[in-house]
């Protein structure tokens, strides 16, 4: 229907105006101020020097940094590796109609995403604790030789993150799978069938190029999700300020927090957060490109 | 023109939006006329529940005395003060006119120019007042940055050895014999044990957080060790922290290893040095009153000796913790403040409430000889803990304050850990074999600290 009066060439701009004003004062303008900050040095905003590429040279040869790169990429490998199949055997087995109490699974798989990262880490470090941990006390009460000193948490410091992190992301992953696979179609699958495809067949050839467009969503959620791992060591290694025995728990995002909101170092600490954003833009892309590449083969 | 506009505009938009307008701009204007509580009076920000107790406490008659600067108390956590106080003095937002710090807290304070620290330097004030006679002088050394003291010391917070006297006395073990941290293992050696028969250490004679770098720094202080040499240098690597991690290395892990893995702060720590998976632990004196609260039930089974020396006539204590009280340079009543911060810290009377709250030993020389330091505790066996703390008082470790403190602890017990990892592997806890290793391990924290430090373009005159 056509308006009856005539509109001034400035009203979609008061549309726009609240999103614009939010968006530059919120996003824009911070990010643009973290980009300059990459290269100064501050104490406070009042006290500020130009020290150009001085905080990226740095980074290049910071022991510290770079530890916080390799066990960030070890947790993102593992979690990788580990949560998108386990998600999908989940799902897998969740959508099976013959499965009796499926709701009930579902909710209980899901149900630590919704008490959050917090509450996962406390549950973790209680657990998994020496001595008193129900973990250890439970194994030695079965095993006489098991060391009720096992240190789960300090002794296998990724091992740990990963476990609590699947434990904490598999049923929001599993959520996703659960819809994808309610979407595949059955008739696709009964055709396999009366062409004589077996289970692994129907999966491969009918199920899983259906559910590909959200695995490949996933697997980028999990991966950067993964590259912002800060929370769970915070709570695990609180003794440590998150670092871990001997920085084995020390993640990028933990690092730049210490850097910039514990050592005062806010010009490094947005040089890190930087090279982080290009890394998993990066990431982002080439993602993409192999998901579409694979899609398009498919 | 502008009329016509904002009219052609109001006249194109739907009754609803009109409406969802008009309620912002009058809830705007609502919340824009609510009255603002007051910011008038002396405010003070204590990040520690039982300080704000004792301060809440005297707010009453300080007002009587200055009715037209009446105390407000805000006890306000950890990370929200340090937020709020960092952002005040970075940013000039409103800070109260003193500020309860603790040490974990000061160091990003000292990062930048002397000149933009947000506290008052004090120096002169205590110069003048003859106050750097009269207090700890060790106490001093967190709050000093260049030469300028930023702060009033809280506390002294001398180490004692709390151990389980009821089983070392049943061992007939005679802790009067103790006087070096070799004698102390020597003599309790006979308390390691598998008490269940399992083939695991049930029991070790000492027990702290290994992950926990403060407890490192305990050990190195009390040795004549630390991070930083009192021009703010960095010292990881001295042949002092040397030989001393290669002890710990060879106490913490190894084939002989003596000392425990507890976190003493939790409750399933708590619950352990209760079982008796240790004899004895490090702990200042505010931990002694923590422990008196955290632990009822174990009244009466512990008691508290000087730590072991690391040589014969050696330091028995070293230094946990610690709070200052600056006030801001933005503070409209600076000399009130003055006033208060002293009635606070070094009153007979708060040094008393402070001590009978806590185990606080006052920093203040003069209140010293008060008799409730001598009152014997029923949790510690009798003991006077107050006088036997400020008998370690006049020893306390000096701790040069650093913008650098936090990374240098991390990289120091990082190397300790990664000393235990060598300990384990080679299967020595000898300090002579693992000392080789500590170097190593200690030359490279320096130069990642020297590397961070060398950033810094703001302390650059103050660096060698």
């Amino acid at each position: 229907m056509k308006s009856c009066r005539p509109h001034s060439p400035w009203t979609p701009w008061l549309f726009l105006a609240p999103f614009l004003a939010l968006f530059s004062a919120f996003i824009a303008w911070p990010l643009l101020r973290s980009l300059i900050l990459a290269f100064e040095q501050t104490f406070g905003p009042r006290t500020v020097t130009y020290v150009g590429l001085l905080n990226f040279r740095f980074m290049l040869h910071d022991p510290m940094f770079w530890v916080a790169v390799r066990n960030t990429a070890l947790f993102a490998f593992g979690t990788l590796v580990i949560q998108v199949p386990a998600a999908l055997a989940l799902a897998l087995l969740l959508n099976r109609p013959a499965l009796r109490g499926r709701a009930l699974f579902r909710l209980v798989f899901f149900s630590p995403t919704i008490v959050g990262t917090v509450f996962v880490g406390v549950i973790f470090s209680v657990l998994l604790e020496r001595r008193t941990g129900l973990v250890n006390t439970l194994l030695h009460g079965l095993i006489r030789s098991w060391n009720p000193d096992f240190a789960w948490v300090d002794g296998f410091v990724m091992p740990s993150l990963i476990l609590a992190s699947l434990w904490l992301s598999v049923g929001f992953n599993m959520a996703y799978l659960l819809a994808a696979l309610q979407n595949v179609p059955s008739d696709q699958l009964d055709a396999a069938s009366i062409d004589g495809a077996n289970a692994w067949q129907r999966f491969w050839h009918v199920t899983f190029p259906a559910i590909q467009p959200v695995l490949n969503i996933l697997v980028l959620l999990t991966l950067v999700g993964s590259f912002q791992l800060f929370d769970l060591p915070f709570i695990l290694y609180a003794d440590s300020f998150g670092n871990g025995p001997n920085n084995a728990a020390l993640s990028i995002v933990t690092y730049l927090y210490q850097t910039g909101f514990r050592s005062g170092d806010l010009g490094y600490a947005s040089a890190i957060g930087w090279v982080l954003t290009l890394v998993l833009v990066a990431a982002a892309l080439l993602h993409r490109r192999l998901s579409r590449h694979e899609e398009a083969g498919s | 023109m502008v009329c016509h506009f904002f009219a052609e505009i109001v006249r194109s938009l739907s009754p609803g939006i009109c409406f969802v307008l008009g309620l912002g701009v009058v809830s705007a204007t609502i919340v824009a006329l609510l009255p603002v509580a007051p910011h008038d009076g002396l405010q003070i920000w204590v990040g520690d529940g039982n300080h704000a107790m004792l301060y809440r406490a005297l707010a009453p008659e300080w007002n009587r005395r200055h009715p037209d600067l009446p105390l407000r108390v805000s006890l306000i956590v950890g990370p929200a003060l340090q937020s709020r106080m960092l952002s005040g003095f970075y940013s000039g937002t409103p800070v109260a006119d003193l500020i309860e710090v603790e040490r974990g807290q000061i160091g990003q304070v000292f990062a930048g120019p002397l000149e933009d620290i947000g506290f008052a330097d004090l120096s002169d004030r205590l110069a003048q007042e003859g106050l750097l006679a009269k207090i700890n002088t060790s106490s001093f050394s967190p709050w000093t940055s260049r030469g300028h003291i930023f702060g009033l010391p809280h506390d002294v917070h001398p180490v004692m050895l709390i151990y389980r006297a009821d089983l070392v006395e049943a061992a007939g073990i005679d802790v009067g014999q103790i006087e070096t941290w070799a004698d102390y293992f020597r003599l309790m050696r006979p308390l390691l044990k598998d008490l269940d028969g399992d083939g695991y250490i049930d029991r070790y004679p000492l027990t702290v957080s290994l992950t926990n770098p403060f407890f490192s720094e305990i050990f190195l202080l009390q040795g004549g060790g630390g991070y930083f040499d009192p021009a703010g240098h960095p010292t990881l690597n001295s042949a002092t922290n040397v030989r001393i991690l290669a002890q710990l290395g060879g106490w913490y892990a190894g084939p002989d290893r003596m000392i425990g893995d507890v976190n003493m702060y939790t409750g399933s720590g708590l619950r352990q040095l209760g079982e008796g998976y240790a004899i004895a632990l490090p702990g200042a004196d505010w931990y002694l009153g923590s422990l008196s609260v955290s632990l009822p039930k174990m009244a009466g089974k512990f008691k508290i000796m000087p730590l072991p020396a690391w040589a014969k006539g050696g330091r028995r204590t070293s230094v946990n913790g610690g709070t200052m009280l600056g006030i801001t340079k933005a503070s409209k009543h600076p000399e009130a403040a003055w006033e208060l911060a002293k009635y606070l810290y070094f009153s007979p009377v708060m040094a008393r409430r402070l001590f009978e709250l806590t185990h606080i030993v006052s920093p203040m020389k003069t209140n010293w000889s008060q008799t409730y330091y001598d009152q014997p505790d029923p949790y510690y066996s009798g003991q006077p803990v107050g006088r036997m703390c400020l008998q370690q008082a006049p020893d306390v470790p000096t701790r040069p304050a650093s913008p650098y403190f936090s990374s240098a602890i991390q990289l120091v017990n990082s190397a300790l850990n990664q000393l235990m990892q060598v300990a384990d592997r080679s299967a020595t806890s000898d300090p002579a074999k693992l000392e080789p290793d500590a170097r190593r391990l200690l030359d490279q924290a320096q130069r990642d600290l020297v590397a961070q430090m060398n950033r810094n373009v703001f302390l650059a005159g103050a660096k060698p």
